[in-house]
């Protein structure tokens, strides 16, 4: 029998008579009826509907005029080669209308807290560069911010992997109060992500999650003191959701991830914990093709944060029961085959994150399953956001799908089940221990087979890959080749800064370090003290492995 | 994952796979998909984490494999590297790649006639590519 819901055109395409109906349900499992009513919208969720944004519980934004006042920020993910090809890519954008920049450290040297000298570095040195800018001491992360205007723009230091996180953001606040900007007026962020750090890219070599929890504590409560405008740590159930958790798995481990950050505040007893909750309210998610369920998703992730804040620690102050959103597009959505289409797609997810009321948005390039993006595709991300930020008067309305019978039913569905996966977690002796047992790495292992078949056997048909294969264009993307000289460059600089520097208060600053990693100090100080000294981004590393060893990763299969 | 020499599941005399990644990337939604249907498919496969070339020829030795899959996540000339280390040392293992390879480094790796599947391959592809090359080495 041929069923024809697709129409005959796709199923010749598809070379297959089809053996399965369309799926009528979310990549999350959430089915969905042909249309909703107010049946659908629970009695709880309804008590709600009528806030206004800027009201708590918030799902409906967390600003009464919405991007009249606060338009979301342009926010991209940059960075390659040497710090100078860094740091023309973010002149780049920034001139073409970023209205923010992230810098990316390289992959191998930073997130291993490795020099370029390290056998593991030298065995893949071709690599160096391919993945950020190789940046090892103070004098690295100098070059790459010269000329930016970090006194007045939003700057992301790196530091997404936890170990890495101390080293980043100490080095950028060197680098500002070099410059005499007065640190506690500095803007930025950082990121220290457990989700990106322990399940979707887990490095070679890593701190254990105890000793990684106690840092981002550090840089909290250093934040708290010295940076106020600074956000030091942000939750990134991006890096989960890209890994295979779904959108309710993603909510719930992300308020996972929270408890364990707001729980250890509070254990050390040494910072006001409304001051800390504010501080960890900067939450990176992903949007997805499901463009309603992720929006809805957004709506959902407010709430659940205001209630988390509100009954299980008792804060009561608006500020820090707002949560704001970061939002980066699925990069696993993004197709190697007919690379244009993604642009369409990465329109469509963007859509989503700004229906949903995010804060700020980047939109992975149409590139992003080739390489690292081109000049070209980087532009093509910044230009989506601006289409949508001025010719579609989406700024001008606050949660556009506010009181929509389906968004609102999935908005609530989505709570109730992301508390229902945090719950497992806690059942599971909470976030960093599903980390350390690879329980949550199995959840994300389950959809990445499940989604990975419904897209190969054509359920889910993906255009131009498994569906309308037909490609007239002469177009063909070959991937950016990045630059050639990194890792010599990085080699010489690093001789450079240990021919240079004064070699006695660089070893005196990272003795003051080892011991700081073995005593109950915050590490910041001593941190910002063994940059200003130059010590460098791999002995930092090695004073780390010594005091605390290595995860142990899971094995998963 | 990234665990060194992590064996899965093996049925007796199945054709040995030794999956390895060759940059210090540790995404592993890729690799853990392809483990899994290589297992699916028959194959003993032993997954070697992010390994170096020199560490990758001990392992195929060690282990003795019929086969070894490149997972590539980072500069094409990294793999070409563990290529030639590899040839050098077992001229007659086959060797396949897959990850997010670019059309450039594709031509690259083609160029050393070995086989590429990059991303939008299917799984069928990719067995099918395994059972292929380890007729040779593993016919009674």
């Amino acid at each position: 029998m041929v069923d024809f819901l697709y129409g005959e055109y796709i199923l010749n395409d598809m070379e297959r008579t089809p053996a399965t109906p369309p799926l009528f349900t979310t990549r999350s499992g959430i089915a969905l009826k042909p249309s909703y009513g107010p049946e659908d919208v629970p009695s709880a969720h309804r008590e709600v509907m009528g806030g206004r944004p800027g009201e708590a519980p918030y799902h409906r934004g967390c600003f009464p005029q919405g991007y009249r006042t606060k338009p979301w920020r342009i926010f991209q993910l940059s960075g390659f080669g040497k710090p100078e090809d860094e740091n023309e890519r973010i002149k780049f954008l920034l001139k073409n209308g970023e209205t923010g920049f992230l810098m990316e450290h390289d992959r191998n040297t930073a997130d291993h807290l490795y020099n370029v000298d390290h056998p593991e570095v030298v065995a893949r040195r071709e690599d160096v560069g391919m993945t950020g800018a190789v940046m090892q001491s103070v004098r690295d992360v100098a070059i790459c911010l010269d000329g930016l205007p970090i006194e007045n723009t939003y700057g992301h230091a790196g530091g997404a992997v936890v170990q890495h996180a101390p080293f980043a953001l100490a080095a950028y606040w060197t680098v500002a109060k070099r410059r005499g900007i007065a640190l506690q007026n500095l803007g930025g962020t950082g990121q220290s992500d457990f989700f990106l750090t322990y399940l979707g890219c887990v490095t070679k070599q890593q701190i254990p999650t105890a000793p990684g929890l106690r840092l981002n504590a550090d840089i909290i409560e250093f934040c708290g003191e010295h940076l106020p405008k600074w956000v030091p740590v942000s939750i990134a159930g991006y890096n989960g959701g890209d890994t295979g958790l779904n959108a309710w798995q993603e909510l719930g481990a992300v308020m996972a991830n929270a408890i364990e950050y707001l729980d250890e505040i509070q254990r050390r007893g040494r910072m006001d914990l409304t001051s800390a909750a504010y501080r960890c309210g900067g939450v990176n998610f992903r949007t997805t093709m499901e463009i309603f369920e992720d929006a809805a998703k957004l709506r959902a992730a407010r709430k659940m944060w205001h209630h988390l804040l509100s009954t299980r620690y008792g804060i009561t102050d608006e500020r820090a029961l707002r949560m704001r959103i970061h939002i980066v597009t699925s990069g696993a959505a993004m197709t190697y085959q007919q690379p244009f289409n993604n642009i369409v797609r990465g329109t469509l997810m963007a859509l989503s994150a700004v229906l949903g009321g995010t804060q700020s948005l980047g939109v992975s390039g149409y590139d992003e399953a080739i390489s690292i993006p081109s000049e070209h595709a980087h532009q093509m991300s910044v230009r989506i956001q601006q289409v949508l930020a001025h010719e579609t008067n989406l700024h001008a309305v606050a949660d556009p799908l506010g009181g929509s019978y389906y968004i609102e039913a999935m908005t609530a569905e989505l709570e109730q089940r992301g508390w229902e996966f945090c719950e497992q977690i806690q059942q599971h002796a909470g976030f960093l221990a599903t980390l350390d047992s690879g329980w949550l790495h199995q959840r994300a292992r389950e959809n990445q087979v499940g989604w990975f078949q419904q897209e190969m056997d054509g359920t889910r048909p993906v255009v131009g890959v498994t569906a309308f294969k037909d490609d007239v264009g002469t177009f063909e993307v070959e991937g950016f080749e990045g630059v050639n000289d990194a890792y010599e460059v990085a080699q010489e600089r690093l001789a450079a800064v240990r021919r240079e520097r004064h070699e006695r208060a660089a070893t005196d600053a990272l003795k003051t370090l080892a011991a700081t990693c073995r005593n109950q100090d915050n590490i910041m100080p001593a941190m910002m003290a063994a940059l200003d000294a130059e010590v460098t981004l791999g002995e930092i590393g090695a004073v780390y492995r010594e005091a605390w060893g290595d995860w142990q990763t899971p094995e998963v299969v | 994952m990234n665990s060194a020499l992590t064996e899965v599941t093996p049925p007796a005399h199945a054709p040995r796979i030794l999956l390895v990644k060759t940059a210090l990337d540790g995404h592993w939604r890729g690799i853990s998909v392809v483990a899994r249907a290589l297992r699916d498919g028959g194959f003993h496969v032993i997954l070697g984490g992010m390994i170096t070339g020199a560490e990758i020829v001990r392992a195929a030795i060690d282990e003795d494999v019929d086969l070894v899959g490149l997972n590539i996540g980072g500069h094409v000339g990294v793999a070409e590297r563990c290529i030639a280390e590899l040839r050098a040392a077992r001229p007659e293992l086959p060797i396949f790649c897959g990850g997010v390879i670019a059309p450039w480094a594709v031509k690259r790796l083609k160029a050393l006639e070995v086989e590429v599947y990059p991303p939008g391959s299917t799984l069928e592809d990719i067995v099918g590519a395994a059972r292929r090359l380890t007729q040779t080495t593993t016919a009674v």
